[in-house]
């Protein structure tokens, strides 16, 4: 009997140890990790050495400049290590709110809810501009249409416009590409053309820039919105006419603002950049930054 | 060898060789087995009878590498020959066998499995079922729970049932294949009783290592040892007067 | 004396505590999903999840409507088993009563190599050959539909259903195939009539196995499907755009801010999944415990 006894307490006293262990666990699920940082540093000689590792996350609108940059500004500085990540801007956001990453890009700007989410984790959201951006509405090279009204754009968008016919195209149905709730571009998109109103839910919702590009060049009945960067010969970017007359996606029209679809591109630190963080941040925004963006097919903020 | 049977002969096998890939299992067998008797099949374990028993219905075609030549007549008819259907073959030959193995189906199902297949009109099933059932002595203890699974039945039971679904295709030969050593001495006597009373429809050869058995119930018996036919004769004159050394030495016990 | 029985008792208690360590983590993973989940309901009606035809996380009045969802994830699945199921036993059929042994001996150890194939990659496969081809032959307007993400769940769930199915139907012993054909039957129809159907309880096991693969599967299917939130009609729904459970977890997961609504929306979901995988298992087991007449 006493063998017994001892058994079953022994027995016991695991179980709790390992449960105790697990709910120790789940206690540490909402800390962040810290990422590296260092910066620029004096070594013996007196040179200054720049070293580290940071990471942006976010965006996948802002991540093909992103990428480039990141390339050069490690061509510079080797001892350094920048690491780039999409996902959509609310992730990028939702990243610095949780303190795991540097850098936030983003197509769009931080709204109030979010902001108050991050000074709720200590953390304080510093906006930059870094670049001009166009949305362009695209469409495949085959397709009649080649402008749009917003109004025509928005019945398209919130499903009350279905035939291309309505539109003065062929009688087709349309199929509308899109974003999922993640992107900055959907939000964008959504605030300046649908309002209040919801997408269509037949609307496809994909991941990434490319994604949608890829979907437009596949079907000759699709439409759908992406960054400037992505636009290519296999799509066709449609002239939109948002009261003011029609406006093409060009270049100029983007940075003269005239095009109705124009944005800036952000970079979001937590408070002002310091160490390497900084030394990037100054990167991107001098002469040589601002070169990379009109490399990566978007506009110089200045 | 008799040839002079009261009801005439059924099957007439001669010069019978079978290999397996390269080992010889049976050599140059000739027999011929009267209707309407009980033949046994006697000999020490890897003798052959059993070999020799799936000749007869064509069942060693499912072994690969195993090679057959001589004849094997039923009725007049060589089996072997390249017009045959083997399915058919295998409807008038039927096989029980050693260990039983009723298909996993209610008893019902298990009957009419045979005549099912051989495209027996549903109305006519439930007849069938009925008299091959009693045909193999079984309807009296399960007629009322026709639907259970056959796999709920004692072992007895389930070789009788094996016993009846054979019956159900109307064969004219049965084979048995050692049917009773998995089964209690009770079984074994049900089984023994019933097969007395099948020979007087159909052919029935027994292979069986229990020579008790083949003295109780057979009315012929042979003989195999190593893959040869020593000796055939009727049942009586094999035990009481065995014309071979070896006959006589298997039947007295010298070896087994 | 003493010490050796220490010694055995030592190692039955450290056995015994790795088998608790793996209940005692599903048991606290699904509290923590539940309890996750739950706290959605605070600020949002339990019938409002329930019913609501939309899916709606980041408007300004948000909705969480898990219909759409939860037929999505419905549809693509049952369209794979349609699918993978027929094909695979009739692979399994063949591998184990048909081919010869050298052919048997290369296809079987080569459809488990299938098994071991990233889901991405059958994403990628599908994006980029799949989806075109169906957007072609079927003239719709998309090839992103609920068909494209069934043919590919279906393809991932093959080699599950064959290899098991395989298994199964090879284990039914040889003698009742045997006294089938020492009846007069033909090769065929003991197959049919005799061998699958004894075989069945290990053939339902491997469609469940399937079926809970699809399901689950996140990759592949928002790769291809399209990730409309509507609510799909059957069979038309087949050529729409559909959304899975999975696939609303993996592409929302990562934006939203920690305990708002939305998070614990896309816990609720994954509660919901995680109950529907269970009542699969549950079935499971009924189905073979059933189709127990069996050896």
């Amino acid at each position: 009997m006493k063998k017994h006894f001892l058994r079953n307490i022994a027995i016991c006293s695991i179980v709790l140890l390992i449960l105790m262990s697990a709910f120790a666990g789940v206690g540490c699920v909402d800390q962040g990790e810290d990422t590296e940082d260092s910066g620029t540093t004096e070594d013996a000689t007196g040179e200054e050495t720049v070293s580290g590792e940071i990471g942006i996350t976010g965006s996948t609108t802002v991540l093909p400049y992103s990428t480039l940059a990141a390339e050069e500004f490690m061509i510079q500085y080797p001892d350094t290590v920048i690491s780039v990540k999409g996902g959509g801007s609310g992730v990028g956001i939702a990243a610095m709110i949780d303190s795991t990453t540097d850098i936030a890009q983003a197509s769009r700007q931080i709204k109030d809810s979010e902001i108050e989410e991050a000074n709720n984790n200590g953390v304080e959201p510093l906006e930059h501009a870094i670049a001009w951006d166009g949305i362009a509405v695209v469409v495949h090279p085959k397709n009649t249409v080649s402008e749009l009204t917003f109004d025509q754009l928005r019945g398209i968008f919130n499903g009350s416009i279905t035939s291309w016919a309505d539109v003065g195209g062929e009688d087709i149905e349309i199929t509308v590409i899109g974003r999922d709730s993640a992107s900055g571009t959907y939000e964008y998109f959504k605030e300046e053309v649908l309002g209040e109103e919801e997408f269509t839910e037949n609307a496809l919702s994909l991941s990434d820039n490319g994604l949608v590009k890829e979907g437009v060049v596949g079907n000759e009945r699709a439409i759908g919105y992406i960054g400037y960067a992505y636009l290519d010969e296999n799509v066709k970017a449609v002239a939109l006419d948002a009261g003011n007359g029609l406006v093409e996606a060009t270049p100029e029209n983007i940075k003269s603002g005239d095009y109705p679809l124009a944005r800036q591109l952000y970079y979001y630190t937590n408070g002002e950049p310091t160490g390497l963080t900084k030394v990037y941040m100054d990167f991107v925004l001098s002469d040589a930054g601002q070169e990379i963006v009109t490399e990566s097919g978007y506009f110089p903020i200045k | 060898m008799s040839d002079d049977f009261a009801n005439g002969t059924e099957i007439a096998v001669k010069g019978l060789n079978l290999w397996y890939g390269k080992n010889h299992a049976l050599h140059d067998i000739s027999i011929n087995i009267p209707k309407n008797s009980v033949t046994a099949f006697i000999g020490p374990s890897g003798c052959g009878k059993s070999t020799f028993l799936r000749c007869l219905n064509r069942m060693n075609d499912l072994i690969p590498g195993c090679r057959i030549e001589g004849d094997v007549n039923i009725n007049g008819e060589d089996i072997y020959s390249k017009d045959v259907d083997v399915v058919d073959l295998r409807k008038r030959v039927g096989m029980v066998f050693q260990k039983p193995n009723p298909f996993p189906m209610s008893i019902h199902d298990n009957i009419a499995y045979g005549p099912r297949i051989h495209g027996i009109k549903k109305k006519e099933i439930d007849g069938i079922v009925e008299g091959a059932l009693k045909a193999g002595a079984l309807w009296g203890e399960v007629s009322d729970r026709m639907g259970i699974s056959a796999l709920d039945l004692s072992g007895g039971q389930q070789q009788r049932l094996c016993i009846a679904r054979t019956l159900a295709v109307k064969p004219e030969v049965i084979l048995f294949d050692e049917p009773c050593s998995s089964l209690d001495p009770i079984s074994t006597g049900k089984i023994e009783d019933l097969i007395l009373k099948l020979k007087k429809d159909y052919t029935i050869v027994i292979v069986t290592h229990n020579m008790q058995q083949a003295a109780r119930i057979s009315d012929y018996t042979a003989f195999f040892l190593l893959g040869d036919l020593i000796e055939f004769g009727k049942t009586g004159q094999i035990f009481e007067n065995p014309r071979e050394k070896a006959t006589e030495d298997y039947i007295t016990g010298r070896f087994g | 004396m003493s010490n050796r029985y220490l010694k055995e008792k030592g190692i039955e208690s450290l056995l015994f505590a790795s088998g608790a360590v793996a209940v005692v983590a599903l048991l606290l993973l699904c509290l923590f999903l539940f309890k996750e989940g739950a706290l959605l309901f605070e600020n949002y009606p339990v019938s409002d999840f329930l019913t609501d035809r939309r899916w709606l996380p980041t408007s300004t009045n948000p909705q969480f409507g898990l219909l759409p969802l939860l037929f999505g994830s419905l549809i693509v699945t049952v369209g794979s088993i349609l699918f993978s199921v027929p094909l695979g036993i009739a692979a399994a059929i063949y591998i184990s009563e048909i081919a010869n042994p050298r052919v048997a001996n290369f296809l079987k150890p080569f459809t488990e190599l299938l098994a071991g194939i990233p889901s991405v990659v059958y994403g990628f496969f599908g994006l980029v050959i799949v989806v075109p081809m169906i957007q072609d032959t079927l003239q719709l307007p998309t090839g992103q539909t609920a068909l494209t993400g069934s043919i590919m769940l279906g393809i991932m769930a093959l080699p599950t259903i064959i290899s098991i199915s395989e298994d199964a139907i090879s284990s039914v012993p040889r003698s009742i195939k045997e006294g089938s054909l020492a009846l007069g039957s033909t090769k065929w129809q003991t197959i049919y009539k005799v061998t699958v159907p004894a075989a069945l309880s290990g053939i339902s096991a491997a469609v469940m196995l399937g079926i809970g693969r699809a399901i689950g599967e996140t990759m592949t299917v928002m790769m291809v499907t399209g990730n409309s939130a509507i609510i799909p009609g059957f069979p038309s729904g087949l050529f729409e755009s559909v959304r899975t459970m999975t696939a609303t977890i993996a592409l929302e997961m990562g934006e939203v801010p920690q305990q708002s609504d939305h998070f614990h929306a896309l816990f609720a979901v994954g509660s919901v999944l995680f109950i529907t995988t269970l009542i699969l298992n549950i079935v499971a087991s009924y189905i073979k415990r059933r189709y127990r007449f069996s050896l």
